[in-house]
């Protein structure tokens, strides 16, 4: 700021110097970039090409490329462009997905597999009546509704076989932005929101049930019910417990000094959850300090952004730093690891004895968890993709549903170890 | 751009988001101290700017006699004033590569901004591949965008009133450190030309800060205000701040 208005005080002044010719007469002699760059009026003179007679010019040149520059700093070297990560869910041979332009598709996988010049969307929402939003949730399919939560902060019900609207809450308005995947149990489904708050809503007419208290600015991982309690983790280090009925606050909550990246996930009354300060905690239900934080001495190269699993005392837990890492869930001590190559944003799956990982850049990686590796897993198979990949993803008989960040849906067959032919769809061209 | 990230943005968003833990998870206050860090930074170029200024307002006098002494031939005229110029150790252009070596600076603490407060999922993933391994940077995420009812995060058209005001403080601050900085004008049309500068420049930031994240607002608040105060000192007062248009300081002069 201060840089422009000196720059005009210095203008002004200038606007007393007519040319060029009179500074190299003066005996100021044009040095640096000044020197080569060729006047235009004297061709074979080096001159300053900022010609002194046109000052204001130069001037208001200067006070259009300020605003030009900051959009520039904002289109191409701020923020990435937002297009939400829906995963895929898979249920009854459809499969079901949030798109980057605001639709949610579902796709009948075995007529695409037949033929794939058809792409045969069974149905998508919404109509054009209907404005798009942001979808960073994964459809969730209970009964014969499937429902979405929207980056603008409402619930969507939609039926599974015609994509028509059931119920959508709140009627009016927004309950803030939707980005962790809600749960769906006891005919209840629970959404947590940038609102701060945890709701409850029927799943048959989408009713209010109860919404808790604000719990933090705001909430975008995905709750978690055990027994009778829901857990939530926050961004400013709290794990929260609910009660399941009327969505009050329990006694027994956790704090801690940093905030919490990864949805929470539990296992024999013990939660697992991702950390800002790159460790992965596990925390006993009821108790004040963690049990164990992973890596125990020096943090992970990055967070632990991606909401573990767990199987048979292990914990598997995929980092940004490129790394899954096997973890015996008592102890936290490192039983094996694995560099993926890129960050791992998607939490891992598990298909039988198989567990799959997939990296952003679009590697899916399978291994047998009834090995025993030593301290570097190595993967049964490594399926590229080639596209980059963010969401959530599914697995069903041998078979695992993928979105890629090119709005495209990849089919890969663990056992062949390749794509399926006619996959992937394409989910940009509507029909 | 992974150059331009590697050498000056992430160390500007480390050292914001390190800041701002450390001023008791403020990231206003954190701005505001990462404005003054980048002044004291830039201050050997500042203090060369403020002095080649006042420089030119003080030669002022001198640049009227030559032009009542030599109005008629604009050769001779330009001569003696460069000769002028030359003696005073004045470098009519001297605050040209300030300039650009400060638009660099100027833009990796508004990408810091926007980055560091990560208003979207995906910009706070994006975020996490720009930390250092630094306990406190990870400690300080996330932050919070509120500062004295302010959302940094959001437009100040989308805080509403404080916006407003926030806006106003920037257009205000800079039509004063302008007319600190202001030549005196010779003659009326000079005097015109540097009013109608003068009025746009505060009133096209004051847009500007309705149309980009009020986090940037205060930035341009904090760097005018100090900017207000060096050159109180440096130039040793208000400048052409209390005179109605600089052709009456001018003229009061020649008096």
């Amino acid at each position: 700021m201060f840089v422009v208005s000196s720059l005009r005080a210095h203008i002004m002044h200038a606007k007393q110097l007519r040319s060029m010719d009179s500074l190299v007469v003066a005996g100021w002699r044009p040095r640096g970039l000044f020197a080569v760059i060729p006047s235009p009026k004297v061709a074979t003179t080096p001159c300053l090409s900022y010609r002194m007679k046109q000052p204001k010019t130069l001037f208001l040149v200067v006070i259009a490329l300020l605003p030009l520059v900051l959009v520039s700093c904002s289109l191409f070297g701020g923020a990435p462009v937002s297009g939400g990560w829906s995963g895929t869910a898979f249920h009854d041979g459809i499969i079901y997905v949030g798109t980057r332009d605001g639709r949610v598709v579902a796709i009948n996988s075995s007529v695409v597999a037949i033929n794939a010049s058809t792409q045969e969307l069974q149905w998508q929402w919404p109509d054009t009546a209907t404005p798009r939003s942001l979808v960073y949730t994964t459809p969730i399919v209970h009964g014969d509704l499937v429902y979405v939560g929207t980056y603008s902060g409402q619930v969507y019900a939609l039926t599974i076989a015609r994509g028509i609207e059931r119920w959508v809450y709140p009627r009016t308005g927004s309950i803030g932005a939707i980005v962790g995947t809600p749960v769906v149990a006891n005919e209840t489904i629970y959404i947590s929101s940038s609102d701060g708050r945890v709701y409850a809503l029927d799943t048959t007419y989408g009713d209010l049930k109860w919404k808790s208290e604000p719990l933090a600015d705001k909430l975008w991982t995905s709750p978690v019910i055990h027994g009778d309690t829901l857990y939530v983790s926050t961004f400013d280090g709290h794990i929260y417990a609910l009660s399941l009925e009327t969505g009050e606050r329990l006694a027994w909550s956790f704090e801690s000094q940093a905030g919490f990246a990864s949805s929470p996930v539990i296992y024999e009354d013990t939660i697992y959850v991702g950390s800002f300060d790159c460790h992965l905690y596990a925390i006993k239900i009821g108790s004040d300090v963690p049990m164990w934080k992973f890596p125990q001495e020096k943090p992970a190269g990055k967070w632990f952004w991606a909401a573990p699993i767990v199987n048979e005392g292990i914990v598997y837990a995929g980092c940004l730093d490129g790394r899954l890492y096997a973890i015996e869930a008592g102890t936290g001590e490192k039983l094996w690891e694995f560099d993926a190559g890129s960050p791992i944003i998607s939490s891992p799956i598990l298909m039988d004895n198989l567990l799959i990982i997939i990296g952003e850049l679009g590697t899916l990686y399978v291994f047998d968890v009834d090995t025993e590796f030593e301290e570097e897993a190595v993967p049964l198979r490594a399926i590229s993709i080639g596209a980059s990949v963010k969401s959530s993803f599914c697995a069903q008989d041998g078979l695992v549903y993928v979105r890629g960040e090119d709005d495209s849906i990849y089919v890969a067959d663990i056992e062949r170890g390749e794509i399926v032919e006619g996959w992937p769809v394409s989910l940009t061209t509507e029909k | 751009m992974e150059a331009w990230n590697l050498i000056i943005g992430n160390p500007v968003l480390n050292v914001l988001i390190a800041l701002s833990h450390g001023l008791g998870g403020s990231f206003g206050l954190a701005i505001i101290a990462l404005t003054i860090i980048v002044r004291l930074v830039t201050w050997p170029l500042n203090k060369r700017q403020l002095n080649s200024t006042k420089a030119l307002q003080e030669m002022q006098p001198k640049i009227q006699e030559l032009q009542k002494k030599y109005g008629k031939n604009q050769q001779k005229l330009q001569q003696e004033m460069m000769k002028l110029y030359k003696e005073a150790g004045v470098n009519p252009l001297g605050c040209l590569w300030p300039m650009l070596v400060q638009f660099p600076i100027w833009i990796a603490l508004y990408q810091a901004i926007m980055r560091a407060l990560a208003t979207t999922p995906e910009n706070l993933l994006d975020l996490a591949q720009r930390l250092y391994s630094w306990g406190i940077v990870n400690q300080a995420i996330p932050l919070s965008s509120q500062f004295l009812g302010l959302d940094l995060g959001q437009t100040a058209s989308a805080n509403g009133g404080l916006g407003m005001l926030l806006a106003i403080i920037v257009g205000g601050t800079m039509w004063v450190q302008q007319k600190m900085t202001q030549a005196p004008a010779v003659d009326p049309r000079q005097e015109s030309t540097s009013r109608m500068m003068t009025l746009m420049m505060p009133v096209m930031f004051g847009l500007l800060t309705f149309s980009f994240a009020a986090g940037l607002g205060l930035y341009w608040a904090t760097s005018n205000i100090i900017g207000i105060i060096t050159q109180y000192f440096i130039t040793g007062g208000w400048g052409n701040l209390k005179f109605q248009s600089p052709f009456q300081r001018a003229s009061a002069k020649g008096k």
